[in-house]
């Protein structure tokens, strides 16, 4: 998988991950792909909800130690 | 499906901004269209000096140092980022008038208007939030 722009949103809460992959995102062109990587436990179900939202694809999501990382594709 | 977000921030405490700051900055980030009107106490929220220190509600003082370990914005970011994302405040005239307050007293960018200001905003909103 090509990651176009990552985004590090660690350590930010609710509602800064979100304001920030809006932002990131405004800056990809479409089918290009978004790794953000947060600390907010809420942002597997923000982010999961945002992409719905927004009308972009969650690729796939990870976990590990306190990060989560998803990668986003731009519709 | 609604595009847009309609608020009515009626309260003036440190917790009601974060609520309303909250949504509004997510939904604003969520490509929705959103507008938030300010009475009453809710004018704090967006008045020049009142929004810099906003009170706890009594007894909860100590959840300061919470707010800091979160790394949770300033509610003067929050405001920035919301109007940065395109939210619009409107001050409720009547409340300003009641309170001697003119529009030189906010934060600039803001609207002023009356309650059918807001309801035109809001009668095709979905939701319709009241803090």
């Amino acid at each position: 998988m090509e990651i176009n722009k990552v985004l590090d949103a660690k350590g930010l809460a609710c509602p800064m991950p979100i304001v920030r992959t809006k932002k990131a995102m405004d800056t990809l062109e479409s089918g290009q792909i978004l790794e953000v990587q947060v600390t907010d436990k809420g942002a597997l179900a923000d982010l999961t909800a945002w992409t719905v939202a927004a009308g972009h694809t969650l690729l796939d999501h990870k976990e590990e130690a306190d990060v989560l990382t998803f990668y986003i594709k731009k519709s | 499906m609604s595009n847009k977000v309609a608020i009515i921030a009626s309260n003036g405490g440190l917790f009601d901004a974060y609520k309303v700051f909250n949504i509004a900055t997510a939904a604003a980030a969520t490509e929705k269209e959103v507008a938030i009107f300010f009475t009453f106490e809710g004018l704090n929220l967006i008045h020049k000096q009142a929004m810099q220190q906003l009170p706890m509600p009594e007894g909860r003082e100590h959840f300061a140092e919470g707010f800091k370990k979160a790394n949770v914005p300033s509610i003067p970011e929050l405001v920035e980022m919301a109007q940065e994302l395109g939210v619009k405040f409107i001050g409720c005239q009547m409340t300003m008038d009641v309170m001697g307050l003119t529009k030189e007293d906010f934060i600039d960018g803001i609207e002023v208007g009356g309650a059918v200001t807001f309801l035109e905003f809001a009668k095709d909103a979905s939701p319709s939030l009241t803090f």
